[in-house]
Formats: structure tokens, sequence, C-alpha cells
């Protein structure tokens, strides 16, 4: 635990972990609970360990995730991964912004990652939280070299607001620079920074979530209404997925 | 040496190597799988419920869990039998185990169509005819919960192939026995039971329903009992196999199924769960049949004993 429900868990396996990239995720199940929760469920790889552990990052919402924070070393936990899609890194000249909410963090932490050890990118990250009881991982951002704003919404950290404010504040003032953005956060949120950047015609990877039975393409559950111009009528979370540009998704249906 | 047991099963003269089947709509188009398990080790794969026409599916959210179960509204989201013939089948030809079409149209004639266009398509070995979604307004449901319209459909399939018929039965009805003579009668040369029983779910905080669609299909192990208490009055009235389903996790389930008078099963929400479900499923029996030195696996079809039974024979 690394702050109040809000948990790090590492799983060894090299062959995994050699072949994950940001943005994608796992589908994770405690054996032994097959019946309730019968799920497995999906958690974006938040960082790669020594070559050769995946970790997650997470907050407990649900019985799935409880349980998983009771599990203890040992236990026998069925993994499957990784899927999905993962982030398309920025060309040489793009600028990359990081945009996170909460939990959202934890995809971009694996992206922030590679991104400085790809190039010295002036990386700069956008973090939301609701208190400051909830930031985690800022040692570790800032060790990584990322020059970080922090929002919360009730003010006991940084800027009084959200995430997207700072944003905002950011691109007014920068309005001579065309940055990528990477974001990913609660759908609300995902929703306004991707409104912006289609505004400002700018380039914008977003981290989708959503209710997902197996993460392999098998059920179809995931859908997510895609935006009128395309011909798919739904994108699926876990095979099209979970990374979109903005402009692929139909903002008004969420 | 014990001799190795005969899994294999005949349905409407269709020969599987095992009665261990995918169920439509857990199984994508039947390669989704293919990195992690060996299709060809299956008895059969039921892909998709496909439509003459691509079908978007409902608006979401189509899926949440409920203790011990799934309730869904995908509402059979597919390409279209067309396109899956073109560009899903061809991925599949290698597969040594028959692939087998789920079908539903919106009306008679389209049942026919699709049928046409499958009895020419080598590839696919037998149709499973959905008249039990719960998610389609017009057809499905309304043609399986009415002896008479499921039979109409059942003949109008059967006029228009030379491959097996199998006949996929709704649980939500009152009396399921009656639509599975009728059926039978109109020429089905098995049947699948059972499908999804509806249901819903509503998210206190904001008194909404958890699904967009409101009601959806609920499967899993939440439904076991039910399904295997279908299964063994089906089997008990018709003549042609069973094939069961409904919440099987493991091959003891599967067991279940098979001594209510299942010829067959199916594997469904459990390959959500775990993707080697099935074939786990496979190896299961073929331990058992070994360890209680039977020979076929037919022998277990149908042995449920009375209560008061000896238990000194297996």
């Amino acid at each position: 635990m690394i702050a109040q429900n809000i948990y790090l868990m590492g799983f060894h396996s090299k062959k995994m972990a050699l072949i994950s990239k940001p943005g994608q995720f796992l589908m994770i199940h405690l054996v032994g609970t097959q019946m309730d929760p019968l799920l497995a469920r999906p958690f974006s790889v938040h960082s790669i360990k020594d070559n050769d552990t995946l970790v997650i990052l997470y907050k407990t919402v649900g019985k799935g995730t409880s349980l998983l924070s009771l599990s203890k070393e040992g236990d026998a936990i069925s993994i499957i991964g990784p899927l999905g899609n993962g982030f398309p890194l920025p060309g040489k000249s793009q600028i990359p912004l990081l945009v996170a909410g909460g939990m959202g963090i934890a995809p971009l932490f694996f992206l922030s990652q590679l991104l400085i050890n790809i190039k010295q990118y002036e990386l700069k990250m956008f973090l939301g939280f609701s208190t400051s009881k909830e930031i985690v991982l800022f040692n570790e951002l800032t060790s990584l070299g990322l020059d970080l704003s922090i929002a919360t919404n009730d003010g006991s950290y940084g800027n009084k607001g959200l995430v997207t404010d700072i944003l905002d504040q950011y691109l007014e003032r920068n309005s001579h620079i065309k940055p990528m953005i990477y974001a990913c956060g609660p759908v609300d949120m995902l929703k306004k920074v991707s409104l912006r950047a289609i505004s400002l015609n700018l380039t914008c990877y977003v981290s989708l979530e959503s209710q997902m039975a197996c993460g392999l393409g098998l059920c179809q559950g995931c859908a997510i209404k895609a935006n009128n111009t395309t011909n798919k009528p739904y994108y699926y979370v876990c095979q099209d997925g979970p990374i979109f540009l903005a402009e692929m998704i139909d903002w008004g249906s969420l | 040496m014990p001799k190795t047991p005969n899994l294999s099963v005949e349905i409407g003269g269709l020969i599987l190597k095992n009665p261990v089947i995918t169920a439509s709509g857990t199984f994508g188009y039947g390669n989704e799988l293919n990195q992690l398990i060996n299709l060809s080790s299956l008895g059969a794969i039921i892909v998709k419920g496909l439509s003459l026409e691509p079908m978007p599916g409902n608006p979401p959210p189509r899926i949440v869990e409920t203790p011990c179960g799934i309730l869904n509204s995908i509402d059979l989201a597919n390409v279209g039998i067309k396109a899956f013939i073109k560009e899903k089948l061809p991925a599949l030809y290698k597969i040594k185990t028959p692939i087998i079409a789920n079908i539903y149209g919106h009306s008679m004639s389209e049942y026919a169509k699709i049928t046409e266009i499958i009895e020419d398509t080598a590839k696919i070995a037998a149709l499973e005819v959905n008249i039990s979604c719960p998610n389609v307004e017009k057809g499905g449901m309304a043609f399986g919960t009415d002896s008479y319209t499921a039979a109409k459909v059942t003949e109008h399939v059967k006029k228009n192939t030379t491959k097996p018929v199998i006949v996929k039965l709704t649980p939500n009805v009152t009396d399921i026995s009656s639509i599975a003579v009728a059926v039978e009668s109109a020429g089905a040369q098995a049947l699948s039971v059972t499908n999804t029983i509806l249901g819903m779910a509503v998210d206190v905080p904001t008194r909404k329903p958890k699904l967009a669609n409101i009601i959806g299909g609920l499967s899993g192990p939440a439904i076991k009992p039910l399904a295997l208490y279908l299964v063994y009055q089906v089997a008990n009235r018709v003549k042609i196999p069973v094939i069961g389903l409904g919440g099987i996790m493991n091959y003891e389930d599967a067991l279940e199924f098979l001594i209510v008078g299942a010829t067959a099963i199916q594997i469904g929400t459990a390959t959500f769960v775990n993707p080697k479900t099935a074939i786990e499923v496979v190896d299961g029996l073929h331990n058992y049949c070994l360890s209680k030195k039977i020979h076929t696996i037919n022998q277990i079809t149908g042995s449920l004993k009375e209560y008061g039974e000896s238990n000194e024979k297996s």
C-alpha cells in the first residue's frame, strides 16, 4: 500500500515484462476466486522493474481489487497479457504532454519511463488527485526528471481544481507549441482533454476503460461508440484500444 | 496399459472427437484464442451469432458482473454472414475441428437466406439456430418462446440445408419441453439447452439500470442449477441429442450435464474467466473416464440414478 486504498503490486514474469509496452493491459484474476468475483479485472501495466517484473498500480474500488490487495506473495494468480495496442510514441519533433487523473497515472508512468529512456524529452506531466493524501509516486516521477504540475480537487496540494484546468492554462500560455497529449483518467476528464485537443488541432491519445469480461475480443462487451465520421459503429476497448486517438471516439455518448 | 477412453459423440450425423463445444458469443469468431489454446483439441467451435447483415449491437454498458454470473446485452453484434465467410473463416481453415455457425434472422426468410449461404460454405459443418437470444426485438426471443414459430423457423432452415441443424432453446418460457418437442418434430437434429436467462441489475446510488439496454441475459455459474434442470427435462422428452450448457466451469460440471442426459456440452462464460477452460474440460473428462474405466463417454449420458439406488457400481 502506497497511499490510502492505493496499492503497487509486482508479478515476476520475464517473458511478459520484456514484451509489455506502455498503455497495454493485463487481465488479472486471483486463482481460487473463480466464482465471485467471476471475472478477471483489467489493469494497465504501470512499470517494468528489473526487466523481469510487471508492476500494476490500483485503488481498491470493489470486491475484485479488495481481494487482490489482500493477496500475499506466493498466492496463485492468473495473468493474461500484455493485451491491447499501447501508446504510439511521439515523433522526433513532437513534445509529449502527459495528463493523468487519479489512478490514470498507472500507464503514464510506464510511458514516461520509456520516453525518458529513448530520448531526453523535457517531459511535462499534469496530475490531478482528489486530495493530497492520494498523491502517489511524486518522488519517483521527479527523480525521472519530469516537470510536474499538480492539481487537487480540494486544494490540499498544488492548484485547487481539476487537472484539466492546469492543462488548459498551460496550453493557453504556450499556444506557439504543438504538443502531443497522452491522457489517462476518469472519463469526464478524458472527454474534456480530448475536446480541448480536438479544438486546438492537437494529437491526443487517451487510454479508455470499460466493463470487460474477457479482454481478448471474445465477448464484445467493452464497446465504445465510435465517432460518426468512422464506418465502424463501435470500437472494442480490448481489441481496438485501450489507446485511442481522441477524434475516434463519440464523446457525446460517454 | 488402460484403454484410451472414446470421448467421441455424434450430433445429427456429425462426429465430434469429444463432447466439448465452445458456446456462441463466448468464443468470438473462433480464431481469437489460436495463440493460447490448441483449437483442434476441441469437440467443435460455435462462432458468434451471425445475421444476414452486419449488426452493431446495443449501446454500452453491455456487460455487468453479478454474483457468480454476468449479465450481458451485447445483442448479437456481428459482422454479418458474408463478411464472416470472407474475412474470418479463412483463419479457421487449418483447424481440425468442426466449425458450427450460430445463425439468427429477423424473419423466416432471413433464416432461410443465411442457411442458403452457409450451405455453399464447405468449412461450416453444422448450424446452430438461435431462436432464443433475448436481446433482439424482432425475431430472437419471439420465435423461441412459441412452439409454432419455433417449429416454423426450424422447417425454414431444414429446407435449405443438408448440414446438421441444431436449435438453441431459450429458458425464458413456461414449458421448454413442449417447444423442444415441436422443434424436434420440425426436423431439428439436436437441441442446445440453454441460452441466457433474462435479468437486470440496478445501480442504487443513481437508480439507473446497470445495462444501457435495461435488461440482459444472465450466464455463468449462477444459472447452472436451472440449466441442468432444463436439460434434464428436455432430454427426457426428445430422442435427438441434447447439448447442455449454462454455467459449466469445469469437467465435473460437464459430467453433471451428461449424467442428466446431455450428449455434449458447451463452455460459455467460463472461457472469459479462463480461456483454457474448454481444453481443461476435455482433459478432465478423459481422465475421469480413464480412472472410472469408462470406455466410451456415451455411457455417462443419461446415467442419472435414482436417489435410493446403490452406489456400488459406477
